[in-house]
């Protein structure tokens, strides 16, 4: 899967969304799961990634169950955990064997989105564990100072602000920083900018793409 | 030709009050100079203004010119001055933006548009030169803070700049961390070259290092000159004097009381082995 192109990949994700919303026999969903699968571990892909998928499964078994409760069809319930399963999949695998930096290279160079935006995506993923360890941080600090969260909704409410207030102020101040530190070092000039990575189309890439085609239009045809 | 020139340049943010206050200074190229000044003093301002942020990023009201390696900053760009300043903020934690360490350093090349095979190699080069050689697929988040900082010492090595401003790159850092990255910056200076300016509270970390001081207060040129003299001047007139070393304290009040003058202390060792020698004379003179 590494060797496959990021474009061809994003394509996947966006056939394996359609499918799953065109797909509406268990059987069928069931099979688009299990190829996922079967990518997943040709991949070779890390523990974190199936923990991940782990708790996939249990929020969709917690959604079909909570369906089944309201209306009494476990048929329906079933098929519904199942879009969603086959769905969120496809994007663990895209996250799981694309590396950020390529995806983005792939958005600018193939689908000529402008860079500072795919530029974007990245960057904001890079920031997700900086930011969990401060709230972290900011909860420690509050709870030393005296804050705990207690009591009913709209008390508890307003003691998160008290956490959720300092961490936006202190994002906001980082993405100036962040600013400033990608001028200095020169970023923003598009016209020159290269990419260390090659996203270009292989033979396999191709081939992945006619297949997700013929059998996108094969289930169409099959519908309608 | 100087490495960094101002030349009467004055500069206020979008309010009225002047953050630099009519500043001439002149910094020789391949010295080592450290910035030093109380909190609010423009010190960092200063930096901003070398690398071009002031007053391309800023916008703002200046006076005066800047130029770096001849080139005048005002009729320059941020991407064109890039080349030649390499700069690090304070806050090194979001300069950092991509995901592992080979694509930061690789981040700053793609950003000037240099071929993909050079930038393989150049990556390699500079790593090693930072000591994060065997690095390279880690991730940025998984490094330590001392690691973090010369990661975006790396990225901004990675263009050849001739300058390197860093702003306070150890106000994070252990004693440990703060030692070798200056032992790092100490060689880059000795062996490639390159000048540096650097904003630094803690006067003894610098002090093997400097060839000269620049003193401000208030957005103004208070001093610039060689260590020593900053550091008398300092103790003298009572300004910032509170960030004087210990032992530098100690040296001038000697030097106040008795007649006796040192030459001046860059380590710890040097003042050691000059306070012996004086302990063993007046002990002798007294025996
Ligand atoms: N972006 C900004 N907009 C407006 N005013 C600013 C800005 N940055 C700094 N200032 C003001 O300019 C003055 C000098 O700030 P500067 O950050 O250069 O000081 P400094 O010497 O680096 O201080 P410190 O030691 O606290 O970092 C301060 O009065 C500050 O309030
Ligand atoms: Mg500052």
């Amino acid at each position: 899967m590494q060797k496959i192109a990021p474009i061809t990949k994003l394509a996947l994700t966006i056939f394996v969304t359609i499918w799953s919303i065109v797909l509406q026999s268990l059987p069928a969903l069931t099979a688009l799961i299990v190829c996922q699968l079967i990518l997943l571990a040709i991949a070779k892909v890390g523990s974190s990634v199936y923990k991940g998928i782990a708790s996939l499964f249990i929020f969709a078994a917690i959604l079909a169950g909570m369906q089944y409760a309201i209306n009494h069809d476990i048929l329906l319930a079933a098929i519904t955990a199942s879009k969603m399963i086959a769905m969120t999949l496809v994007f663990f695998i895209l996250l799981a064997t694309t590396r950020m930096q390529d995806l983005s290279a792939a958005l600018v160079l193939q689908c000529h989105i402008p860079y500072e935006y795919a530029f974007m995506l990245t960057a904001a993923l890079r920031f997700i564990p900086d930011f969990l360890a401060e709230s972290k941080a900011i909860q420690e600090a509050q709870a030393c100072r005296g804050y705990s969260p207690q009591g009913n909704v709209l008390q508890r409410f307003f003691s998160y602000m008290a956490v959720i207030k300092p961490l936006v102020l202190k994002a906001v101040t980082k993405s100036e920083t962040m600013a400033l530190s990608l001028e200095l070092r020169g970023f923003g000039s598009r016209k020159t900018r290269s990419f260390k990575n090659n996203v270009t189309l292989a033979l396999q890439d191709y081939a992945m793409l006619l297949s997700m085609i013929l059998f996108t239009s094969y289930l169409v045809i099959q519908i309608y | 030709m100087p490495a960094i020139a101002l030349q009467n340049f004055s500069y206020a943010y979008n309010h009225p009050k002047k953050v630099l206050d009519n500043i001439t200074i002149s910094i020789e190229k391949g010295s080592f100079s450290v910035i030093l000044g109380p909190s609010g003093a423009g010190k960092t301002t200063l930096c901003l203004a070398v690398a071009g942020a002031v007053p391309h990023y800023f916008g703002g009201s200046s006076a005066g010119k800047v130029y770096v390696t001849g080139i005048h900053t005002q009729e320059s760009s941020m991407q064109q001055l890039a080349l030649t300043v390499g700069t690090v903020l304070q806050d090194y934690e979001t300069q950092l933006v991509t995901m592992t360490v080979e694509e930061e350093v690789a981040f700053s090349l793609e950003n000037l548009g240099i071929a993909p095979e050079e930038i393989t190699q150049r990556v390699e080069e500079v790593l090693a030169k930072v000591g994060l050689t065997g690095y390279e697929k880690q991730a940025v988040t998984d490094l330590s803070g001392g690691q973090k900082q010369r990661l975006v010492l790396a990225s901004v090595l990675a263009t050849n700049p001739k300058i390197l401003v860093l702003d306070e790159p150890t106000s994070a850092l252990d004693p440990e961390g703060t030692h070798s990255l200056y032992k790092l910056l100490s060689d880059l200076n000795q062996e490639h070259g390159i000048t540096i300016l650097v904003v630094e509270h803690d006067i003894a970390t610098v002090l093997p290092y400097a060839d000269q001081f620049i003193l401000l207060e208030n957005g103004q040129l208070i001093l610039n000159d060689t260590p020593e003299n900053v550091l008398s001047f300092m103790a003298k007139k009572q300004i910032f004097a509170e960030a004087i070393p210990p032992l530098w304290q100690l040296k001038l009040m000697i030097e106040e009381l008795t007649t006796r003058q040192f030459p001046p202390w860059h380590t710890e060792e040097e003042a050691i082995t000059q306070l012996g020698k004086v302990l063993e004379e007046e002990a002798r003179k007294n025996a």
